[in-house]
């Protein structure tokens, strides 16, 4: 009977029922199995308003939109390009300095390729990159800067993890800081790997009058980081007092400073970004509910002592996470895998010896690569739709920048130091 | 009728989100100012949140905006795809009606029990919006099942 159960789930969520419902499902299945009133899972649905820093999700997503809606893409571009252009392959660079930045600020909704993408990728080529360089780029820079403040899938992941209470406690600061360095390094190889196939590009000269242009252009929304930095790291704010201030901030800066949001645009933005943070939020609620009947049956403890019975070390254990994350990410987004997954995962990587810190970004690293993983991660089906491309070149395109991720990838999880070195490690 | 629920939806979500926006951003100024806020502040700006959530959840069933892994719709044929739609929004339909069920029952004890929410608001209405919700999606999906939206799942 309970089989039957799972299989129909498995049935309906690969036949496309929402992921919410497919959840739910699983959890009134368990609660059931157990005896116990569905009546709970209201009740974990309610508990939503008992954690403050959930509030940060909708500010911080909200002020991404307003972002995405003003011109914010083309002066952050204009500004890296005045910094960065000078340097070999130095437009390459520049794109993935922007793409980092400009999803840590808007969460990795594909609103990067289809709002940066389209600006860089003719620039590329008519500087002389490759297209299939520039669309290999483009479509994999994407998710870049999914580990740096204040990216909200970081942030729930630091919910969802806080929540669970195994391992080291941790506070969101240190998730935060311990995006920064890996972040570096996948943008360190990248740029390697482009100054290497494309050295010879032409170069943007060094001018103290176009960065002072640039600069100009972006002075409303340079203090950004500090207010947001700032806020997150002094301690005088709350994340989600921080995040509420992100918003005044940036309401004031595109709404009323440049003049590129319209106040009646404002309700189509609210729409737009409280489905796409509720759609979060509820799936995130019915996971809760599921968690806790996982923890009650103790599913991540018996998975753990099966697993130690055939790994014995750390290292087999993580080459095999990571397999299973990169395929994963291919048919997950990043919001359901980190509220179904990390509750089963963490507890296991905690016995292994993972520091939570360490096991988050590592998680989310690797889901960075599976939005570009073919056949079916997301960016490719954004950039094939955006630059009208078939999937397959877009296949050949990523391979190469796949290649570089997964070594990046490969240091940030045997080399603790790159996540954790602000503790001492 | 469906352009009069649409401006509801959106009047509704801007209002739920003002509050929060409103109440979060007044919380900091008063601590700041006048050394504290509302004791209840916080606890507002979390049930707008809840509220936010369920109506979000509920207008993103409209807009084919909920989360989901769509392999077969993306590889699979059109008759399979014309299927798979009204067999998982039959299914979304039942799951979300049980939650409503539920719902209901939960909200009823706290009713009973006369648990307190925040400032004078007792728990059961910040809470009523999870079965209304739930049995409005439900119902939603089922008019899809019946009569599938014209456009594939984005």
């Amino acid at each position: 009977m309970i089989w039957a159960g799972v299989a129909l789930l498995i049935l309906m969520a690969l036949l496309g029922a929402p992921l919410f419902v497919v959840v739910l499902g699983a959890a009134m299945l368990g609660f059931l199995a157990e005896g116990v009133d569905l009546g709970v899972i209201a009740v974990d649905i309610n508990a939503l308003t008992q954690k403050p820093l959930l509030v940060a999700l909708p500010f911080f997503t909200f002020a991404g939109y307003v972002m995405s809606a003003a011109n914010t893409s083309q002066r952050l571009m204009a500004l890296t390009r005045a910094l960065f252009g000078w340097m070999p392959a130095g437009l390459a660079v520049v794109s993935l300095v922007v793409c980092a930045l400009f999803t840590a600020l808007t969460g990795a909704s594909g609103v990067t390729i289809v709002a940066l993408g389209g600006l860089l990728l003719p620039m590329l080529v008519s500087s002389g990159y490759s297209g299939k360089f520039g669309l290999g780029l483009v479509t994999s820079s994407g998710s870049l800067g999914l580990l740096v403040v204040p990216s909200v899938p970081l942030i729930l992941y630091g919910i969802v993890a806080q929540q669970m209470n195994v391992g080291e406690p941790f506070s969101i600061q240190q998730l935060f800081a311990a995006g920064l360095a890996p972040t570096l390094l996948m943008v360190l190889l990248l740029s390697l790997y482009a100054i290497w196939r494309h050295g010879d590009a032409p170069r943007v000269k060094f001018e103290t009058c176009a960065l002072w242009q640039a600069l100009k252009a972006v002075r409303w929304e340079l203090p950004l980081p500090v207010v947001v930095l700032g806020g997150v790291f002094s301690g005088y704010f709350a994340i989600s007092e921080a995040a509420a201030v992100t918003v005044v901030y940036v309401l004031i800066a595109e709404v009323v400073l440049y003049r590129e949001v319209a106040l009646r645009d404002l309700p189509g933005i609210v729409r737009q970004s409280m489905v796409m943070v509720a759609s979060i939020l509820l799936i995130l609620g019915v996971a809760l509910a599921f968690t806790s009947y996982l923890v009650d049956v103790e599913v991540p403890q018996r998975l753990f002592d099966f697993l130690k019975e055939h790994i014995k070390d750390k290292l087999t254990f993580l080459i095999l996470l990571n397999l299973m994350l990169l395929a994963l990410g291919a048919i997950l987004d990043v919001f359901s895998a980190i509220v179904i997954m990390v509750p089963l995962l963490l507890p296991i990587a905690v016995g292994y010896g993972i520091h939570p810190l360490h096991f988050g970004i590592i998680f989310l690293a690797n889901l960075e690569i599976g939005y570009f993983t073919p056949p079916i991660g997301i960016n490719l089906f954004i950039s094939s739709y955006r630059f009208n491309r078939p999937m397959l070149d877009l296949y050949a395109a990523c391979l190469p920048f796949m290649l570089v991720m997964l070594a990046a990838l490969l240091l940030i999880t045997y080399v603790p130091w790159f996540s954790l070195w602000f503790l001492g490690f | 009728m469906k352009r009069t629920l649409s401006i509801l939806e959106n009047t509704l979500l801007v209002l739920l989100f003002a509050v929060m926006f409103g109440f979060a951003v007044f919380q900091i100024v008063a601590r700041n100012l006048f050394g504290s806020g509302l004791v209840w502040g916080q606890d507002l700006v979390q049930v707008a949140m809840l509220w936010v959530t369920m109506v979000g959840a509920y207008v993103a069933v409209g807009d084919n905006r909920h989360i989901r892994i769509d392999i077969i719709a993306r590889f699979g044929g059109k008759r399979l795809q014309a299927i798979a739609i009204r067999l998982t929004a039959l299914f979304a339909a039942t799951l979300c009606a049980a939650l409503g069920w539920y719902a209901i029952e939960f909200v009823r004890w706290d009713f009973i029990d006369n648990v307190p929410g925040f400032a004078s608001v007792p728990a059961w209405v910040c809470e009523s919006i999870i079965p209304v919700a739930a049995l409005a999606m439900a119902l939603r999906f089922l008019l899809q099942a019946i009569w599938p939206p014209s456009e594939p799942p984005a």
